[in-house]
């Protein structure tokens, strides 16, 4: 009998379980699991880091808060606004106000979004202690708080090299510079994922990598020392603005990009009270401009490479040369007599290069122009490039008077930049480089160099290494002052004037120095543009002189040695 | 015969007592067994679901420390940015040098340093899955491939 009861028993187990699983019901119970078996989760995966070469961090992520009421779990409105509204400075009335009169269907709202961690450690603090004055059973006064911590991006260094770095909105998508330019490497964008309850499948949790780490060619302590010269600069020779550039000229790295104004990237909501437009933002790539006579060096190369001077042929300069109608005339409207090509660049004679570019004639001129890069974006890895205008024969606002006014940098708009790229031609033996921030991305633990890019050879070896010499000749023969002692520089100074309706005004210039060393193994290239200085309006007595500061800063933190010593070592 | 086929099987009967004993004796013993295996697999579930627990709290708490390494770099960063650097080199009266008061000497074998490489030391790659199938499979799985695996040689040690 016992026997019998048992096995009525078992069966009976055995029947309510089929039948529980085979009634109407199980299907609701079997759709609440799946319905529970996942859950949404927004992940923060970090954005990736920017260093300088020598591994100072630019950019790096900092936790904020996002403060959040659960509206289901809110006991007391008032008290949960004054909390808040105190530790973090807002309007309590207003808080309030949100919380009484939400949007509808909304369960959770946000009081407050990107809170520095102190002030919100502070308030959980304090809903800790209110939580634990509150006695067992009953919700504390600031139930309802949720505190969701989340990454922000932060710029350690200020507004230290803004205009290179650009900045990341509260998005999480980057404008300007290296954050637009390598937004999608960098990525940090919250995404959301479903996320399984079950533990049994806690290997299927996704893991969410983080964005790539970039380590840029800027040298940090250069790059501030470059910022301070600027600034001192433009107040020493009351300009509105300036631009200064270190390059290496073997590779391309860009050192130092210093440009005015910057913002501080951690304030980036100022960017539309600091600029009008965005060429502004960094005007070393954005803002192309009538360069002047530092584009004679790519005439004189071009001449040079072309056969149709050498730096021994001679000129007599009457003080005018005439060219498709137009007349043009020197600096200081003077003749300079018999020249030889040095004399024409020491001088920087308008008359002599218009001379040379017309005796090169313009499908020739032209053509080393096109292949020094004007005219063309270089690639350089910053946003927003320009391409400036080389205006070709064909073009429908071509005139014949442009090949003389182009030989001496007028009537053709180029970006600091690319004079840089098109002159590392003359100081890096023939060769052309690409300019480049981006040093090296690291990624899953593994770090991958940048190799320099090479733009193509637009003169020779021979005619780069004569150049090199008669500028730095040059720049010794007028004691410019762009000279450093101990050390052989080779440079050309620009004063061009800018151009208005109807003309050119007379009084405003954009003063320009571009000048690399030393001569025999050029480790910086340097461009110095001050925009219409008014204590000088030449560049030989504004731009030049900026040029010796910064290349002093670039000896001293490159470590170069001078050329009495550099020579000692490299003798066999 | 037949009467001496029925008393054989009648002297060597059991008595229906002990039949039923047997038959009892055997089926607890099934029902034991069945339990056996029951509690075995209850108990490794319980653990797993435990461990699968605590992956997830580590899978936060990996995310929360993450989050404060960032902030204590950042941190670093803000104390050694170049601006508080020279703030602190000022304030211990260093000055800036010039070009002319730098000595430049002649270091035989002196290598100048490198960008910075911000990988110190490449990860181990395991050559091998590290979790081996006996941890990831059901006990009915693990049993279904081991009887669908066609015995080796090798397996039998069996040389040729």
């Amino acid at each position: 009998m016992l026997a019998g009861v048992m096995t009525f028993v078992g069966l009976s187990i055995i029947l309510q379980v089929i039948r529980i699983q085979t009634s109407p019901e199980a299907d609701t119970f079997r759709a609440w699991a799946a319905q529970n078996a996942e859950a949404v989760q927004t992940y923060y995966p970090e954005r990736g880091l920017i260093y300088d070469r020598n591994g100072h961090l630019l950019a790096g992520n900092k936790t904020v808060y996002e403060i959040g009421v659960d509206l289901k779990n809110v006991q007391d409105k008032q008290a949960v606004a004054k909390a808040v509204g105190t530790e973090l400075g807002l309007n309590p009335d207003d808080l309030y106000n949100l919380m009484a009169k939400p949007p509808s269907n909304l369960a959770y709202l946000i009081l407050a979004n990107y809170v520095d961690a102190d002030k919100a450690l502070a308030l959980q603090q304090l809903k800790n202690t209110t939580d634990q004055q509150t006695p067992s059973g009953e919700q504390s006064s600031l139930s309802g708080l949720i505190f969701t911590p989340h990454p922000q991006r932060t710029y350690p260094e200020g507004a230290l090299a803004s205009n290179v770095i650009g900045f990341v909105s509260r998005e999480g998508r980057g404008y300007f510079g290296i954050e637009e330019k390598y937004n999608d490497l960098l990525a940090g964008a919250p995404i959301q994922v479903k996320v399984p309850v079950d533990p049994n499948k806690a290997a299927d949790i996704p893991q969410v990598p983080n964005g790539t780490t970039l380590i840029l060619t800027l040298n940090r302590d250069l790059q501030a020392a470059t910022e301070q010269i600027l600034d001192d600069s433009l107040t020493k020779y009351g300009a509105t603005g300036g631009t200064i550039v270190i390059m290496d000229p073997r590779n391309g790295e860009i050192l130092a990009m210093a440009s005015t104004p910057r913002m501080d990237l951690n304030q980036f909501w100022n960017y539309q009270t600091i600029y009008d437009n965005a060429s502004e933002y960094n005007p070393a790539v954005s803002m192309p401009y009538e360069p002047g006579s530092v584009l004679k060096i790519l005439t004189m190369a071009a001449a040079l490479d072309n056969h149709t001077v050498t730096p021994a042929t001679t000129f007599l300069d009457t003080g005018a040369y005439l060219i498709g109608g137009v007349t043009i005339r020197n600096w200081n409207d003077q003749a300079w007599g018999l020249q030889d090509m040095l004399g024409c660049i020491q001088n920087s004679l308008n008359v002599c290069m218009a001379w040379v570019a017309s005796q090169m004639g313009s499908q020739n001129y032209y053509r080393y122009m096109n292949r020094f890069g004007l005219g063309h974006a270089t690639g350089i890895d910053l946003a927003d490039e320009a391409a400036g205008r080389l205006k070709v024969p064909g073009d429908t606002d071509w005139y014949p008077a442009d090949l003389g006014t182009n030989a001496f940098g007028q009537g053709v708009a180029t970006t600091p930049i690319q004079i840089m790229m098109a002159a590392s031609a003359i100081a890096n033996n023939g060769r052309m480089v690409t300019p480049h921030v981006l040093y090296a991305l690291v990624r899953n633990n593994r770090q991958f160099n940048v190799p320099a890019q090479y733009a193509g050879s637009p003169i020779s070896t021979n005619t780069a290494q004569i150049l090199d010499q008669m500028l730095a000749t040059s720049l010794q023969n007028e004691a410019s002052q762009a000279l450093i002692p101990n050390y052989k520089m080779a440079g050309k100074t620009g004063t061009a004037q800018i151009p208005v309706v109807g003309g050119y005004d007379p009084t405003l210039t954009n003063a320009s120095f571009i000048g690399w060393g030393p001569v025999d193994d050029p480790r910086f290239m340097i461009y110095v543009w001050l925009e219409q200085p008014s204590v000088s309006i030449w560049g030989s007595e504004t731009a030049a002189p900026v040029f010796a500061q910064a290349a002093q800063k670039a000896i001293l933190l490159l470590n170069v040695p001078p050329d009495n010593i550099r020579s000692q070592v490299a003798m066999p | 015969m037949i009467r001496t086929i029925h008393g054989i099987h009648y002297a060597y009967k059991q008595a229906p007592w002990r039949v039923q004993r047997q038959w009892i004796s055997t089926f607890l013993l099934i029902v034991l067994g069945l339990a056996m295996i029951a509690a075995l697999y209850l108990d490794v579930s319980a653990r797993a679901a435990l461990t699968g627990r605590d992956i997830q709290n580590l899978s936060a708490n990996i995310i929360a420390i993450q989050q404060s390494n960032a902030d204590l770099e950042t941190r670093i960063a803000e104390l050694t940015s170049n601006h508080a650097m020279e703030t602190r080199a000022l304030a211990l009266n260093y000055q800036p040098v010039q070009a002319n008061q730098v000595q430049f000497i002649i270091v035989p074998g002196y290598i100048a340093p490198q960008p910075a490489n911000l990988v110190a030391a490449p990860l181990l790659q395991p050559s091998a899955p590290t979790i081996r199938p006996e941890f990831t499979q059901s006990l009915l799985n693990w049993f279904d491939q081991r009887l669908r695996t066609p015995i080796s040689v090798s397996t039998l040690g069996i040389s040729q």
